[in-house]
């Protein structure tokens, strides 16, 4: 999942530059709050679930091990 | 004494020792420390043989450490320029060298990005905010080092209220970015007209959304130091987690607010905010670009105990006009008027031959008033242009900076902002000038022409399109690989979202590209596409 969420963020919103898992993915300018609402909506639909508003935090989306550790805690339950 | 920018930091310390300058998350500086901080930082500065009038770089994302290389540059008697820590390598060192930077500051985080920059040709030679550079020509200084610096009193470079404080690097239409000088005099003087304007005072608690390179921040960074009031430096990533900015908006008990419209449509829109509590706030201030109307009545009838100001001023003078709402207003799908230009200041609307319009009639503003800059670094062509000069009875010219926007003045002598004399746009609140845009994809080995244009059609901020002709043979290359390309040369910010590659322009009669059908077709795709 982790390995698949990485490539969504390097590929769609990164142009192509890596990042480390627990790299803040907010600090580079290439994704913007726009591109936030880019990759929920890619979430949503890759792993058929709705992420309500709230859950779009710092805490759950600061980096790709966060994210993951959220939709894990998501999808198990 | 209270001459330079820096003053108002000790003046502060002096009446409130205790109370917080700046926060950023849980870290916080008080006046006291805020101002010792800088001390060891000017003393490390001086050491290294910067004073009055150099350069001095500052490569660092939003952190605590901002304020304290903020205040310690300037009080080093040098002048601070803010690099945008997310800006692609080939802009930065473009820069760097031509501002002449020789020392930077910045942190662990940067510490990749900052090695990226040191080249054989770097006129950088010390870096502060990292232990050890492995690089020759180059000595460096861990944050930790500083302590060591006295930190009672800053040396005495022996600046005047006309040396420069800061210089911000902005889009320039030749494809080199410009950097617009601001003096101590004329930031101080506009940071004073602020906090009168908007009553700003000790117990107030001030945002600082935008980064330090734009320009929005002077109001956080000096205003708020003047008046002894708490700046809350919020970080990147809140910036683009409206839930997250929401709460911390309540929990930092923030009073006044200022940035950019799309920050607090996004807010609106979401960020919850309906579920939060915002009763400290008393100001929401807003400029850069038009706030669409619709966001902003739904904003006030959340925030009814809040006063809502429409900013306006380039980066060149600062601010120079305000409009408050007044409280009856009726909602409407006007665009809001940018209001009447402020005390301390003189504005003109004049036609092409620098002639005042009558009044209602449309016109370029010209504006003369002390927050003006003093010109763009380095650049003899345009500040030529930047001026006007006007005869006056004493026989010396006044002299105006034409802002190139276009305004119409209303019988109440109240401003409408009607639209830019040139290419320059606005995209959530950062300056582009669409030529410069245009140059980069021009570049490109196998690009044979391009233009660049604006498509806003039913999104809540404006986006960038460019469409390019290959050379002949050159159809290996796609939009990505242009795409890329604008990556490493362009900010963010200024990126085409899509790059059309096409086989022949639209012409006008003259044979220009007619980049007006370019955009029009670009409008009517997005709108279609809205409609599938």
């Amino acid at each position: 999942m982790k390995a698949a969420i990485k490539n969504y963020v390097v590929e769609e919103l990164l142009s192509g530059r890596d990042i480390g898992d627990k790299d803040d993915l907010l600090l580079s300018g290439l994704v913007d709050s726009l591109g936030v609402m880019r990759l929920v909506s890619y979430l949503e639909q890759q792993y058929s679930l709705k992420i309500p508003p709230q859950d779009v935090t710092i805490e759950n989306f600061v980096n790709i091990e966060t994210i993951s550790l959220y939709l894990a805690g998501r999808v198990g339950a | 004494m209270n001459y330079l920018l820096n003053h108002a930091i000790d003046r502060s310390a002096e009446r409130f020792a205790e109370r917080t300058a700046f926060r950023f998350l849980d870290e916080s500086l008080s006046y006291a420390e805020l101002v010792e901080r800088a001390n060891k930082l000017a003393w490390t500065l001086a050491g290294e043989g910067i004073g009055r009038g150099d350069r001095v770089g500052i490569f660092l994302h939003k952190s605590i450490e901002s304020p304290v290389a903020v205040y310690g540059i300037m009080k080093a008697g040098a002048v601070y320029v803010p690099l945008d820590p997310a800006a692609p390598v080939s802009r930065l060192r473009t820069t760097i060298q031509h501002c002449g930077i020789r020392c930077l500051i910045t942190h662990a985080q940067k510490q990749q990005d900052t090695l990226d920059l040191l080249g054989a040709e770097t006129p950088l030679e010390c870096i502060i905010g990292l232990g050890a550079v492995d690089h020759p020509g180059i000595r460096a200084f861990g944050w930790d080092s500083l302590e060591s610096a006295p930190g009672e009193s800053a040396p005495n470079p022996g600046v005047i209220g006309q040396d420069l404080a800061y210089i911000m690097y902005t889009s320039g239409s030749t494809g080199i970015p410009k950097g617009i000088m601001h003096s101590h005099a004329s930031a101080l003087s506009y940071a004073r007209m602020a906090a009168q304007t908007y009553g700003i005072n000790h117990n107030d608690r001030l945002s600082n959304h935008s980064p330090l390179h734009f320009d929005m921040s002077t109001l956080d960074y000096f205003s708020g130091p003047l008046c002894g009031a708490a700046t809350v430096i919020i970080p990147e990533a809140y910036t683009k987690l409206p839930v997250s900015l929401a709460k911390l908006i309540e929990s930092e008990r923030l009073s006044v607010w200022y940035s950019v419209p799309f920050a607090l449509i996004q807010l609106l829109l979401h960020g919850l905010v309906e579920e939060r509590n915002f009763e400290n706030l008393r100001w929401v201030l807003f400029g850069g670009e038009p706030f669409p109307p619709k966001h902003l009545h739904a904003l006030r009838k959340l925030w009814p105990q809040a006063g809502f100001s429409n900013v306006y001023g380039p980066a060149e003078v600062n601010q120079c006009t305000y409009y408050n709402i007044p409280d009856d207003e009726p909602e409407s799908d006007m665009p809001l008027p940018i209001g009447k230009i402020w005390a301390n200041a003189q504005g003109l609307v004049v036609d092409e031959k620098d002639q005042p319009v009558v009044r209602g009639e449309p016109g370029e503003l010209i504006v003369r008033t002390p927050t003006m800059m003093r010109g763009y670094w380095q650049q003899p062509e345009l500040n030529e242009q930047a001026f006007c000069q006007r005869k006056s009875a004493g026989g010396v010219p006044d002299v105006y900076y034409r802002t190139g926007d276009l305004v119409q003045e209303m019988s109440d002598g109240v401003l409408m902002f009607l639209g830019r004399k040139d290419r320059q746009i606005k995209t959530r609140g950062y300056r582009v000038e669409l030529d410069e845009v245009e140059s980069v994809l021009a570049a490109h080995a196998t690009v044979e022409e391009a233009a660049a244009y604006l498509v806003a059609a039913g999104l809540d901020t404006a986006s960038i399109q460019g469409a390019v002709i290959l050379k002949s043979g050159q159809d290996e290359v796609d939009s990505e690989a242009l795409r890329q390309h604008c990556a490493r040369h362009l900010p963010w910010y200024a990126l085409p979202e899509s790059i059309l590659l096409l086989e022949s322009f639209p012409r006008t009669s003259s044979g220009k590209i007619d980049r007006r059908t370019l955009q029009g077709h670009a409008i009517e795709r997005e709108r279609s596409e809205i409609e599938l």
